[in-house]
């Protein structure tokens, strides 16, 4: 299959590209890049005014397949990853059954497979039914292809055994994806803070944060694993992990897109599509995120996607379930951020591609000429309504359901041939 | 916070649903008020029953156990010669959401008119109003440790029968604020009808984050905190409160925090005492205190049923009037004297 596209601009943090001009891919492989007026292929899009870069890799998201078909299938969550640019996702362990078996894994990636919208990079459970006792068997998951380690948003209580899961993952040189937030201080249902305080909901304070964090430092840097952590919340925590890192310590870090761009005042008249786990926090913690992705502390930005049918948000706010449905309008959200000078795309694009493919697989996304074609292209002027009728993810947890937005992925290429278009 | 006014009122002003004070505007408290003071004229009269919600069919829902404000509840309707029924309904731990919504709507279709609505989640009442609106006024009874507007508005009643204003009142709300739903309407409430030295007192196990954002003074001395105020709000403490860390014992909370006579002599010597009742005699007040003359604590439960009287009969009023605004929408030909087609 060849295709051509014409006048985007084309953005490669990994290459420090940033130019207006023409791209072909050939045989599944980016043949050119270059004013290419006088070549023509099968197929040519005129890309004027779009931006285009490579694929985007999700570190954390939900299919919801294989019990749990109402709020999702395989084959709808990866089609709406890919309508957000996506092309590779590690989703989280907690699948029903738990992904902490070979058995288990290679079912989802067949799944992911027959779909064929996007790639699995998976992420096993670090402990054997997510349970906290016992390790998983985590080489032989290696060796079935899990790129990393966690144990979801299910903390370790027993130090030991926590001490050991790193050990165990140090001996075969495997990372650990860690969700930092303390268990027993993360008891309640939002950021602790003043909305939590008038709405008469349980709050949960940044120490359940910033003390997680603090105690998986230490027992990666006593066990010289490798950490990544998930969807940090807040300031302080931001800042433990800036000090960790300049102290040459060898993790990286992430942040969700709602935490970029929401805060805990979006659930006041007790909103429970604004319910998610770990909890949005104060405008001075996501003026402190967004800092951390601008200066680097935080690499990547995962969608947490958590598509849910109506009813599990349809309740007293306590009682719903906690996550976002966030494919349909991720680059929405990203395009805000833009508009507002909250972000670049090119530091957009570095957090949602180049950094999260080095730290799911050790090496950064691209478009190299001769380098597997895996490219995302955005129109970031396209003005559309989300709404039931065109909204990919079967989440109807849409926080932004009905609203005029801006920006929308116009394909996806993923090695080679199209995977999604609008 | 709009949000949560706009539920409550009609679209010209009325209240419709009383989830909590917080977003409605003074000359809202007040008419409550005012109409309540009309209804403790009621009670003392031979004829205790008033017609205005004839015909009418209340709902009692309670999802949580309260003998007291559920009673309340009842006379209170009853009084206003509504047709009641209390329901006891228990929640499934799993399938809360699930249960709640399709208790909703088999209540809905019985044709109620109002539900009073007790339950442990915060945000439940102001759920229920968005699922049952237009059709259902609601009344929240308590909802988690969010709101118990008609508790913290018959609190204003006493202050305002015994003290006359607001304006120049220093008030202490003593003990469990993190889990009071109470104390958190009674602020709302006492700011927006003018009170502006408002002082909450406790050890900082039982204060909640950020509480000084709703413009009040935190004081974890007692003899300090309520130095000089006109008027002590105790609140009951839980006994659970002690298994689950917050506090030591009763005994060391009742020695740091207990009202007793000789810690009352800080406040005016005309300050009055409060407590939304059950009462824990030694535990946070000495009966002394309990059943001296500075005490309010029965003339609490009598204009409770007063103030109950008050928003049951506005809240029915205004959303019978939203009713008939919305029929003459759909069918303008009743506003014309068309024949109806």
């Amino acid at each position: 299959m060849s295709i051509i596209i014409r006048g985007a601009r084309l953005i490669d943090p990994s290459q420090q590209l940033d130019i207006v001009t023409d791209l072909h891919i050939k045989n599944g492989h980016i043949e050119t890049i270059g004013n290419l007026t006088d070549v023509h292929a099968a197929s040519e899009i005129n890309a004027k005014g779009m931006i285009l870069s490579p694929s985007f890799v999700d570190l954390l998201t939900y299919l919801r397949d294989l019990n749990q078909i109402q709020k999702g299938s395989i084959a709808s969550e990866t089609k709406a990853a890919a309508s957000a640019g996506f092309t590779h996702l590690c989703p989280s362990p907690d699948t029903q059954p738990c992904s902490d078996a070979g058995s288990v894994i290679s079912m989802i990636n067949s799944k992911v497979v027959a779909a064929g919208f996007c790639d699995l990079l998976p992420v096993a459970a670090l402990t054997k039914d997510l349970k906290g006792t016992q390790l998983s068997n985590m080489e032989a998951l290696s060796h079935a292809g899990c790129i990393g380690f966690s144990n979801a948003s299910y903390d370790i209580d027993d130090n030991n055994v926590l001490l050991r899961c790193y050990e165990y993952a140090a001996t075969f040189g495997l990372k650990v994806f860690v969700q930092a937030q303390d268990q027993q201080l993360g008891g309640g249902h939002m950021h602790a803070g003043s909305t939590a305080t008038r709405m008469g909901l349980d709050g949960i304070p940044v120490i359940a944060e910033t003390l997680s964090i603090s105690r998986h430092l230490q027992l990666m840097q006593h066990t010289g694993v490798r950490g990544h952590f998930s969807q940090l919340t807040s300031a302080a925590g931001v800042e433990i992990i800036r000090l960790a890192k300049a102290q040459g310590m060898n993790i990286t870090a992430d942040v969700g897109i709602a935490h970029l761009c929401f805060t805990d005042t979006a659930i006041e008249g007790y909103r429970s599509q604004y319910h998610v786990q770990p909890p949005l926090r104060e405008e001075s913690d996501r003026v402190a995120l967004l800092t951390g992705v601008k200066d680097g502390t935080l690499d990547a930005i995962c969608s947490a996607h958590q598509p849910h049918e109506s009813a599990a948000k349809c309740a007293p706010f306590a009682a719903t379930a906690t996550g976002m449905a966030v494919y349909d309008m991720l680059v929405p959200l990203i395009q805000r951020l833009v508009d507002a000078g909250d972000l670049t795309w090119t530091q957009a694009i570095k957090a949602l591609s180049s950094n999260s493919a080095t730290i799911a697989i050790g090496q950064t996304t691209s478009l190299a000429v001769g380098g597997e074609a895996n490219l995302t292209l955005i129109d970031p002027n396209h003005s559309w309504i989300l709404n039931s009728s065109n909204q990919l993810s079967r989440g109807t947890n849409q926080a932004l359901a009905n609203q005029q937005l801006k920006a929308r992925v116009k394909l996806t290429i993923k090695g080679g041939h199209l995977s999604y278009t609008m | 916070m709009s949000n949560l006014a706009n539920l409550q009122l009609t679209d010209d002003g009325q209240l419709r649903h009383f989830l909590t004070p917080e977003g409605l505007d003074r000359l809202m408290l007040e008419r409550i008020l005012d109409t309540a003071d009309s209804f403790v004229v009621v009670g003392n009269q031979e004829v205790k029953k008033v017609p205005l919600l004839r015909g009418r069919t209340v709902v009692n829902l309670f999802f949580e156990n309260s003998t007291r404000t559920r009673s309340t509840f009842e006379l209170a309707a009853k009084r206003l010669s509504a047709d009641v029924l209390t329901l006891d309904i228990k929640t499934s731990a799993t399938s809360k959401g699930e249960s709640l919504l399709d208790t909703l709507q088999n209540l809905r279709a019985m044709h109620s008119d109002m539900f009073i609505v007790r339950h442990s989640d915060s945000g439940a009442a102001h759920f229920i109003a968005e699922q049952v609106t237009p059709d259902v006024a609601i009344i929240n009874a308590g909802d988690g440790h969010h709101a118990h507007p008609t508790q913290a508005m018959l609190d204003m009643l006493t202050i305002r029968r015994h003290k006359g204003h607001f304006e120049s009142l220093s008030v202490a709300i003593v003990g469990d604020i993190l889990h009071s739903r109470v104390a958190r309407d009674q602020i709302h409430a006492l700011k927006t009808l003018g009170c502006t030295d408002i002082r909450l007192v406790g050890p900082n196990t039982l204060m909640p984050h950020a509480i000084d954002s709703m413009g009040v003074t935190t004081h974890n001395n007692m003899d300090s905190g309520i130095a000089g105020v006109d008027v002590v709000i105790m609140l009951r403490l839980q006994t659970e409160r002690m298994a689950s860390a917050f506090l030591p014992s009763a005994g060391e909370y009742f020695r740091l925090y207990g009202l007793t006579t000789e810690r009352l002599a800080q406040a005016k010597t005309d300050a009055i005492v409060m407590h939304p009742g059950p009462i824990n005699r030694g535990i946070e007040i000495e009966s002394a205190v309990a059943d001296g003359s500075q005490s309010m604590i029965l003339h609490q439960v009598g204009y409770g049923i007063a103030l109950r009287m008050a928003v049951m009969s506005m809240a029915m009023s205004g959303q019978m009037q939203q009713r008939q605004a919305l029929a003459l929408t759909l069918n303008p030909s009743r506003l014309t004297g068309e024949p109806r087609p």
